[in-house]
């Protein structure tokens, strides 16, 4: 254990938890208003180039044949992973009783809901007719047309969509009891506002014992979804007939990915967040390191699966499949396939070292360069399978255009402006498991 | 009532091939009729309705305003939802003739007399007075119901947007230099006829007047000669590829200055010495239907087919063996075989002249191993029926005549004359202008003999090449006049623009072949405002008061009195001759019943009586000639050959502004909208170039640049520049792309013949440090052995055939891939397609464009592969086991698998399984996933990035029956899914089910060589369940299991292909 826990453990209190963790919400600096000014106009830009493809055709995008998907569904394969991890850490380690997981919970939970909702557009955004886009949902229509279950894209819909819902419930039953805390330390509008939203919080022991329920009944509800939606969503590619698609070892495959990419987006944000709002005493080196090795599991398991696909594709015996893969690391896509694999595989081997899983700097561009290599990684199955499929007179290659660059930033500032907002109205940690710890003995960050 | 002085007469009405004899021509659609014709032709999208109804008598009655009232009404709520110059004229005929149906086609029989290489017999459809789709006439003897992609384009040359609308005359000075890029029509005034006809014919009387026409035969041949005599003018007709130098050869050795009919069908060896006789020589149409049944490996036939040449054009891509011999040498080679097979054959004379031409001592100039020649004179030797063909247009050098001399002693020799090439004494083609005799018309024009030039159906300032001044001898003619649809270069250099009719607006015929008589009729409406060209002249000639030579006051009825006499009627006679001949569309409808075997049209009985004698007449006479005639030396350029070709896309041009064209690939190197210049993969990596790098290529007459599309069917001395890009003027889709290789030729010319020497030329190819953009359409150049295009050996295939012949007598049973559908239903509709048979002309894809609506996008957009053609034909290699290859053309389209991977994944059912097998896509219920193109093994679904125009009048073309897409829904081959609805709803009509034939798609209607066929799989009995149960049937990837319903059958080569190994290849 090191000093610096120790000296934290010393120091706080619990009402500096609640003055720590509050602070932010109540006077938000300059900076913010900076960032989030931007991020609205990236925001712009990306909608606007939506808009734009709207009105014109989808062949402002650089998406053609034979590639069919590009870039769109990249991003949306992209954010559901990120979203991953936010359950994880909360469900799953909660359930495991990971203390360890107190101060980023929440954040990663935000995160989570976040990703999700920028993940959603994407399919909305790839639509040819995206003025139709509720065809895809199950409703009673007059013609009686229902949209066809087998396919995996209405698998999604329901996946995404219940993710989405059970990571909300479960992100807000955890706000209450800090819903009330704000509520009770503003006065006027902001007092009622959060008094409105803590649904009548007052603390009593039976409303903790009900909401301590809650909480593991959502937490378990949760943990399956986390298997769940990145399962269906690679079934996306499993279940076609594409080589370097159709491949049963996907929904793993795709689930650790995701969580890889999560716990990475989750270090990206929050080494920067607690710099920002001051909150080294709550989140520690330790918390670091726990979610460094998590990181490290999870790149030993994706550069498996890698390692394994080309496996398969050479004990298949199967010409198209190998050509398949052979090209994906020779051919024209070689560039990002390479970038995947240091990304992902190479690069996340320093983690072995404790110095650098205890160094915030080097953790931060670990982490960077694992959310760049896990975008290229959707890339390069998306895109290089397709340019290479079955019929070799249809070979061709895709180039994203600035329509689909600008809704990809688009689509980071839609994420950063939520999360800004997150950061400046709601605590970014718990307060109320803080103070649990806290006064259980334990330090903020759960070291038991 | 009517402006056109035809439209008042009652016989010249157009008949529908179906349909009563009476009153077709009150049906609106052919314009030429009663009320609907009596409309003011500027307004062909107009008012048609409207001047029916008050047609009706004088004044508005009650009933009158009633239905002006009720059409205004519906014209409204129509406007609501379409765009508006649809609306307008969405009926054409309030009261519909009696076998008039809306919503049903009409079919017209006419002729395309100068559409391409060959008159083509066909049949337009047409729907509420608009032409629609051109298809062949299946009663006409030589194309016989087929088209060429080129013939299929003629409908968007007649909705071009960037035809001369109306008459006009250049305001200001005409340009210098024609090619100067001046605005079109942007310095020109509207004028009316009057003035029009007024000013030509003041001109006219000036005297000095030329009429330059392209080649044209039958009555308009007799109708310019008889115009030209009664004005004083002179007459000239010109076109580009001529058969001159093949007449002159023929003269010298035979006697007979006609072009022979090579009988291919009949052969059963086929030597061709650069003759591109499968896509732009002389009848392509006709001669792939004879090719087929020569190579008809099901029948026990299949002739072997060696080209000689330095490149492999998209007939040399078919062949069997290449000999690449060396540019200007394939007279040489010819030569050198000849003397082997006389020697061998035993024809003393000839070997004996021949005798300096040994295979030894042409092998190193020809470039090619003496053994190659000696192995092809010995086969020739031996063969039962063999033929050889001329070097054609690409290979007509300075030494025409003699090479195609050299071929005509070597058909001699082998015993060819008389069995397989028809010796003739009647013109097959026009007796057109010669290059010399262009030259001599150029020095009178600069000398101010020429006074005035009326030109009309020919582009001389394009065609001829810049150096022989055509375009500057034209500012020294004061009147220039142009009586032509388009305004091409040389209509651009003209003072007056009298736009006349399109072929298919026109009245009149061409001789096909000795003996047939095609009749062209007027098959729609006029679109714009424009007369026909004969009526011009005869205008013309009438204001100028030269029309004595004339009893009839328009070109219909000295058409029709032409025909009187052609066929021998009484002139108080029943019209029944004369309906007759317009209803099959020609004089092969009226002969059928004399000439046996006349419909089948394989023997050409007409021409069969003028055949000359071959043995006696042509043995003494030929060597006598042979000697006397000297042989030049045949000496191949110094350095690299230029090689410039007419392609099927364009021929000598003209097919430039037709999009679809522009759009169809290059059967050889698949790149479309540009110009290139091929370059063996040796040659451009000497030079460091490779595909799109923009080269510079000299000669001592000119330079062009253009980017290198590299092709192993060239020699890596030979440079290859298609002809027919470049254009200057003509239209949006033509002007500014490419470059125009005849810039690159000399004057020179063929003595014995005084044809333009296309061949011969030597130029330097630099590499300029650029790059274009050369958009090709195809990923890998070959199929990595996926069994996607399939090639076997002629053995192989005999023996398979005969073992499967023992194997599956028994054919009461359908195939089992029939029952990949509803049991209840009658059908299973399929597909058979023969890569034996396909020589990659590309016919299909540009049917299938014409009957389905189908998009074209333009050069940027098939850049970003995002082409919507249904269909593709690929062209493949496959190696051989002697380091050669060999190209398979594959055309992929929708396979309507059994089970289909496209299906499942869809989210909303837009494409699924319906009863009859098909896999029909839903253009109202796609939302544009786009995961049934992932997932299509066989990419051929096509995704509508945008919404695409039709610019006003193409949108005319459009098939009612077939939906227009909208951006964002994707789409496919639909085995034209409305051609079988209206076949079931016929069928049902009359208490049947759909017979065998009964559906036509329209690739399959197209196909030269019928390589497609379709049916239903659940017949045993059906054309397609029978050819698909056979030996070399195959399923592409079959290894997906996916039960296409699309069978294919490997083609045959006598090569060896070597079994394709699974490598990496490069992309591009």
């Amino acid at each position: 254990m090191a000093t610096a826990e120790l000296d934290a453990r010393t120091r706080l209190t619990l009402a500096d938890a609640n003055e720590d963790i509050s602070r932010p919400i109540s006077k938000p600096a300059g900076r913010f208003w900076l960032l989030l000014l931007i991020t609205m106009a990236l925001i712009g830009v990306g909608a606007g180039a939506w808009f734009y493809q709207i009105g014109v055709g989808l062949g402002v995008a650089g998406i053609t044949h034979p590639v069919m998907w590009g870039t769109y569904i990249t991003n949306f394969v992209f954010w559901v992973g990120i979203a991953h991890s936010g359950t994880l850490i909360s469900a799953i380690l909660y359930l495991f009783r990971s203390g360890w997981r107190t101060t980023i919970n929440r954040a990663a939970e935000a995160m989570t809901i976040f990703a999700v909702m920028t993940a959603g557009l994407f399919p909305l955004i790839h639509l040819g007719r995206v003025w139709y886009f509720y065809w895809l949902m199950p409703y009673p229509s007059q013609r009686q047309i229902w949209p066809d279950f087998r396919s995996p894209l209405v698998l999604d819909v329901f996946a995404v969509g219940t993710y989405f819902t059970i990571s909300l419930i479960f992100w807000y039953t955890g706000l209450i009891p800090d819903l009330a805390a704000l509520r009770d330390k503003f006065t006027g509008l902001k007092s009622k506002i959060y008094g409105l939203l803590s649904l009548g919080w007052q603390g009593t022991v039976n409303e903790w014992r009900h909401y301590r329920r809650a909480y593991l009944y959502m937490a378990g509800i949760a943990t399956p979804l986390v298997l769940s939606v990145h399962s269906v969503v690679s079934w996306d590619f499993a279940l076609s007939i594409v080589p370097g698609w159709h491949s049963t070892i996907f929904a793993p495959y795709f689930v650790a990915g995701a969580i890889f990419s999560g716990i990475a987006m989750v270090i990206t944000l929050m080494i920067p967040l607690r710099w920002a709002f001051g909150l080294e005493e709550y989140v520690t080196e330790y918390h670091f390191e726990n979610m460094a090795k998590l990181l490290l599991l999870t790149s030993l398991i994706v550069g498996y699966a890698y390692v394994i696909e080309y496996f398969l594709a050479w004990y298949s015996a199967d010409p198209i499949e190998q050509e398949s893969f052979w090209w994906r690391a020779r051919g024209h896509y070689a560039g990002p396939f390479w970038i995947m694999v240091f990304c992902n595989v190479i690069q996340p081997m320093s983690l072995w070292f404790k110095r650098i899983r205890r160094s915030l700097p080097a953790l931060f561009v670990v982490a960077i360069l694992v959310n760049i290599g896990m975008w290229y990684e959707r890339f390069v199955i998306i895109v290089s399978s397709l340019a290479h499929e079955y019929e070799p007179g249809g070979w061709g290659i895709y180039t994203p255009s600035w329509v689909e660059i600008a809704i990809l930033v688009g689509s980071f500032a839609w994420f950063f402006f939520w999360f800004l907002i997150f950061s400046r109205t709601l605590p970014t940690i718990s307060i109320a498991e803080v103070k649990e710890h806290l006064a259980h003995g334990h330090s903020a960050g759960g070291e038991a | 009532m009517s402006r056109r002085p035809h439209d008042r007469t009652r016989d010249a009405r157009t008949l529908p091939v179906q349909g009563s004899a009476g009153d077709a021509c009150a049906s609106g659609s052919c314009g030429c009729g009663s009320a609907a014709g009596a409309v003011d032709p500027s307004s062909a999208n107009g008012n048609a309705r409207a001047s029916s109804s008050s047609a009706n008598g004088n004044g508005t009655s009650r009933r009158d305003f009633l239905k002006v009232l009720g059409v205004g009404g519906a014209g409204a709520a129509a406007i609501g939802c379409g765009p508006p110059d649809f609306a307008d004229t969405l009926i054409t005929q309030l009261v519909q003739p009696e076998e008039i149906v809306p919503g049903r086609n009409d079919t017209y029989a006419t002729t395309l007399g100068e559409a391409g290489p060959e008159p083509l017999g066909i049949h337009a459809t047409v729907r509420d007075g608009r032409v629609i789709k051109l298809e062949g006439n299946p009663s006409f003897p030589t194309n016989k119901g087929r088209l060429s992609g080129l013939a299929q384009s003629v409908l968007q040359d007649l909705y071009d947007p960037d035809r001369i609308p109306n008459p006009r005359r250049r305001v200001g000075d005409a340009p210098s230099d024609a090619s100067a890029d001046a605005p079109a029509g942007g310095s020109y005034e509207d004028v009316e006829w009057d003035a029009a006809l007024a000013a030509a014919a003041a001109a006219l009387g000036q005297g000095g007047a030329v009429l330059l026409t392209g080649g044209v035969t039958g009555t308009s041949a007799q109708f310019f000669a008889a115009w030209a005599e009664s004005t004083g003018a002179e007459h000239v007709a010109y076109e580009s590829f001529e058969y001159g130098a093949l007449r002159a050869a023929h003269e010298i050795a035979f006697g007979t200055a006609e072009i022979p009919t090579y009988a291919l069908d009949r052969a059963d060896r086929i030597v061709s010495f650069g003759a591109d006789f499968l896509g732009t020589w002389l009848a392509p149409v006709e001669f792939a239907g004879r090719y087929a049944a020569a190579r008809a490996i099901d029948e026990g036939r299949h002739a072997k087919f060696t080209f000689v040449g330095p490149r492999l054009s998209v007939t040399g891509s078919n062949a069997d063996e290449w000999l690449s011999v060396r540019a200007g040498t394939e007279g040489l080679v010819a030569l050198a075989v000849a003397h082997d097979v006389a020697g061998r054959r035993g024809v003393i004379e000839l070997a004996a002249v021949l005798a300096p031409y040994t295979p030894e001592a042409v092998a190193e100039r020809a470039g090619v191993p003496a053994e190659q020649i000696e192995r092809l004179a010995e086969e020739l030797a031996q063969a039962g029926a063999p033929v050889a063909l001329p070097p054609g247009i690409e290979g007509q050098g300075p030494q025409a005549t003699e090479a195609n001399l050299a071929v005509a002693l070597l058909n001699h020799a082998c015993g060819a004359i008389g069995r397989t090439v028809e010796l003739t004494d009647t013109p097959l083609r026009p007796s057109t202008a010669s290059f010399d005799e262009m030259r001599d018309l150029i020095g009178r024009m600069n000398g101010g003999q020429v006074r005035t030039l009326i030109v009309s159906g020919t582009n001389p300032i394009f065609t001829l090449p810049r150096s022989a001044g055509f375009a500057e001898a034209l500012g020294n003619v004061p009147n220039v006049i142009a009586i032509h649809p388009h305004l091409d270069e040389t209509a651009a250099a003209a003072g007056w623009l009298l736009p006349c009719h399109h072929a298919l607006e026109s009245w009149g015929d061409a001789e096909a072949r000795p003996g047939v008589r095609a009749l062209a009729q007027p098959v729609m409406r006029p679109v714009f405002d424009t007369r026909s060209r004969e009526d011009i002249l005869l205008q013309i000639a009438t204001i100028a008061g030269r029309a004595d030579g004339f009893e009839t006051e328009s070109f219909s009825e000295y058409l029709k009195e032409a025909w009187r006499e052609l066929l021998g009627a009484d002139a108080d006679s029943e019209d029944n001759w004369w309906l007759g001949a317009l209803r099959g569309g020609g004089t092969h409808a009226l002969e059928l019943d004399a000439s046996e075997g006349g419909a089948s049209g394989v023997t050409p009985g007409a021409a069969a009586g003028s055949m000359a004698q071959p043995q006696e007449a042509t043995g003494p006479a030929l060597t006598i000639a042979a000697q006397s005639y000297l042989f030049g030396a045949f000496e191949p350029p110094a350095g690299d050959a230029l090689l410039v070709y007419p392609t099927v896309q364009f021929y000598d041009g003209r097919g430039a502004n037709r999009a679809w064209m522009q759009e169809l690939p290059d059967p050889v190197t698949r790149n479309v909208w540009n110009s290139w210049v091929e370059l063996h993969p040796d040659m451009a990596e000497r030079l460091g170039v490779e595909h799109g790098d923009v080269v510079a290529v000299r000669s001592e007459a000119g330079s062009v640049e253009a980017p290198v599309s590299v092709y192993r069917g060239i020699r890596s001395d030979t440079v290859a520049i298609p002809i027919g890009q470049g254009h200057t003027h003509y239209g949006r889709n033509a002007a500014s792309r490419g470059v125009n290789p005849l810039d690159l030729l000399p004057p020179v010319r063929d003595p014995g013949s005084g044809a333009l020497a296309f061949s011969g030329v030597s130029v330097s190819v630099e590499p300029t440090g650029q790059r274009a953009r050369l958009v090709s359409t195809q990923g890998s150049k070959t199929d990595l052995g996926r069994e996607i295009a399939e090639l076997v050996n002629v053995d192989e295939a005999r023996e398979a055939i005969e073992a499967h012949e023992l194997e599956h007598a028994d054919t009461s049973e359908p195939l089992d891939t029939a029952w990949d559908t509803d049991p209840q239903s009658p059908y299973r509709w399929a597909m058979t397609i023969d890569l034996n048979s396909c020589t990659g002309c590309g016919a299909c894809v540009t049917a299938c464009y014409a009957e389905n609506n189908i998009h074209t996008v333009g050069e940027d957009q098939v850049a970003a592969r995002r082409e919507m053609s249904w269909l593709r034909v690929y062209r493949f290699y496959e190696e051989t086991e002697d380091d050669g290859f060999q190209v398979v053309h594959s055309p992929m389209l929708c396979q309507h698998c059994g089970d289909a991977p496209c299906e499942p994944v869809c989210p909303v059912y837009a494409t699924y399984h319906n009863p009859e097998g098909l896999n029909v896509q839903v253009y109202n219920r796609c939302v544009g996933t786009r995961y049934c193109s992932n997932n299509c093994p066989y990419k051929v679904r096509r995704f509508n990035w945008f919404d695409y125009e039709h610019p006003y009048p193409l949108n005319l073309q459009l098939n009612p029956d077939v939906t227009v897409r909208q951006k964002g829904v994707m789409e496919k081959c639909t085995f034209c899914v409305q051609r079988i609805n209206r076949a079931r709803i016929d069928a049902k009509d009359q208490g049947r089910f759909v017979e065998d034939g009964e559906v036509v798609t329209a690739c399959q209607q197209s196909c030269p060589t019928e390589a497609i066929v379709f049916g239903n799989l659940k017949d045993p009995k059906s054309r397609v369940s029978q050819i698909a149960r056979g030996a070399r049937a195959y399923h592409a990837l079959s290894e997906l299991g996916v039960r296409p319903a699309i069978t294919y059958l490997k083609g045959v080569t006598h090569a060896e292909p070597a079994h394709a190994e699974h490598g990496d290849e490069e992309t591009h």
